[in-house]
């Protein structure tokens, strides 16, 4: 079959300026739609970078009151390092978490004069040799009931907190995603019905002197690809905004426990080219059903 | 060239629009179809082409059966099958010669085969100086002769004629039969309905007359009634 590239692109242009405004809400909803499925999967493999370092670092930190006599700390210490379960740990002491506090609340100094390294708590902060999280809580449990343990907290309570909020939104996000992503492969076929309808004399008369189903349908489907692409290159410079904002995230100190909330960038390129082949897909096969329907018809 | 075997066409299973009808035609005839409105003329017309399918009977066309013929195909018979109507189907957004060009465009022709024949075949229906006019700066029998280079610049086997002059006065409708009479000198086998008494009489071709989806008259060198 002799399909002139020059043809199909000028039926292509034509088309787009004949429903300039139909073609601009198709690309719209499939930029949106392709940016939402985009950053719930690249949220998704942020929240997992950063429950693996978790997973590599402390389990659990264990609290000791304030006012604990050196005897009883002492105790806990050497509890801690005859302990086989116990594979390495660091000692906070008061400065130290002075220190940090005053890391933390930099922002507001009326909080930080209120608090002296006396009143704040000494702590260990413990890597268990097992990190399953049933072990870990068994092994906390043994420091919660020390004497002088004000209170023990496991990373990994957390941890599992995020990964459930996580996967619910991640979840809810790729839903509408996908039904966004169905609206617009909708909007395609509409406007590709639209632009058989305002050429469906020239159509009448290309079936009447013989030309080929293919030849009639492929610059209305090569329409509906190019909206479904351009959609999706505009929605990859969004998706790295989503990406800025998780580096926003992790620059703030006051989430320390979200550090490691990153993705590697080469990640979010092939992510960005994902979505791209996904809208050229939406884009062909809206395109394809509206013009198959017309043509049968 | 045309072959219809006991052809009964039957539309949303009540309205008869052929019925039972065998003819033949020869390459290179000319065939008047007659008869009243709604008595199947048009219907003989679309089963030739393929736009409609008998229910029962079968359709040869250059000696193949089209009933057998897969629909990729379709368009392959057309190509041999030029269309002239009432109504010219030309069009508006396009000038004289991108019309006709059109029609070997859309079926893959070279550029270089389209400017050639585009300007000899507005040549020989008298168009050559309103080239680039569009359709609605034509008179009605100007725009006739578009539509009929259109059909022929492709020289199919077959040309088809569904009341080429209904639109027409009597003198342009002479002008326009003049044209098909050429175009069948050149071994065209042309099939025209019509109600065109004086034309079909003045003729004297072969004259097939429908009647309620019946062929009631088949005469050659025939008149209207």
């Amino acid at each position: 079959m002799s399909l002139r590239l020059d043809y199909v692109l000028r039926e292509t242009a034509s088309n787009f300026r004949r429903n300039i405004t139909l073609t601009l809400a198709t690309v719209i909803t499939v930029t949106i739609s392709l940016t939402l499925l985009g950053a719930a999967l690249l949220f998704g493999d942020a929240v997992d970078n950063a429950t693996v370092r978790w997973k590599d670092g402390v389990e659990f930190i264990v609290f000791m009151e304030p006012d604990i006599s050196p005897e009883l700390e002492s105790d806990v210490r050497r509890q801690l390092e005859g302990s086989p379960e116990v594979s390495g740990f660091t000692y906070i002491d008061k400065d130290e978490a002075y220190a940090e506090v005053q890391d933390l609340l930099g922002d507001s100094p009326e909080l930080v004069d209120v608090i002296t390294p006396e009143r704040l708590p000494a702590s260990f902060r413990v890597k268990p040799t097992d990190t399953l999280p049933e072990r870990v809580d068994e092994l906390a449990a043994v420091f919660r009931a020390q004497p002088g343990v004000a209170k023990v907290v496991t990373a990994s309570e957390t941890i599992r907190a995020i990964e459930d909020l996580s996967s619910g939104l991640r979840q809810r996000v790729i839903i509408i995603a996908i039904v966004l992503l169905v609206a617009a492969a909708v909007l395609i076929l509409n406007t590709i019905r639209m632009a058989l309808f305002s050429r469906r004399r020239d159509i009448e008369v290309m079936k009447l002197v013989g030309a080929t189903n293919w030849f009639i349908r492929v610059p209305f489907m090569f329409e509906g690809l190019v909206q479904g692409l351009i959609g999706g290159v505009i929605a990859i410079p969004l998706i790295w905004l989503t990406n800025n904002f998780f580096s926003v995230i992790n620059d703030d100190v006051s989430l320390e426990l979200l550090r490691g909330f990153t993705v590697d960038p080469s990640r979010v390129w092939t992510l960005g080219f994902q979505m791209v082949g996904l809208g050229a897909i939406v884009g062909t096969v809206g395109s394809g059903i509206a013009v198959s329907r017309f043509l049968d018809a | 060239m045309i072959r219809m075997e006991n052809v009964t066409k039957v539309y949303k299973g009540e309205v008869l629009a052929l019925q039972n009808a065998t003819c033949d035609v020869q390459r290179g005839e000319f065939v008047f179809l007659v008869g009243p409105s709604g008595s199947g003329k048009s219907t003989f017309m679309r089963l030739l082409n393929k736009e409609e399918r008998p229910d029962r009977g079968r359709v040869f066309v250059a000696g193949r059966d089209i009933g057998e013929l897969p629909s990729w195909k379709v368009p392959f018979l057309r190509r041999n099958i030029g269309c002239v109507f009432q109504d010219f189907k030309l069009l508006p957004n396009k000038t004289v010669v991108q019309n006709v060009a059109f029609a070997l465009e859309v079926i893959g022709r070279p550029r270089s085969v389209i400017k050639s024949k585009v300007p000899a075949i507005l040549e020989l229906v008298g168009l050559s100086k309103k080239m680039h006019n569009y359709p609605d700066e034509l008179s009605g029998g100007e725009q006739q002769r578009v539509s009929i280079a259109r059909a022929f610049v492709n020289r199919p086997l077959i040309l088809l004629a569904d009341e080429p002059t209904g639109n027409l006065d009597p003198n342009t409708s002479l002008g326009i039969m003049t044209l098909l009479d050429r175009i069948n000198r050149t071994g065209t086998t042309v099939v025209m309905a019509t109600h065109d008494r004086s034309i079909v009489d003045k003729m004297r071709r072969r004259v097939v007359e429908l009647d309620r989806g019946q062929i009631v008259r088949d005469q050659s060198r025939g008149v209207y009634e």
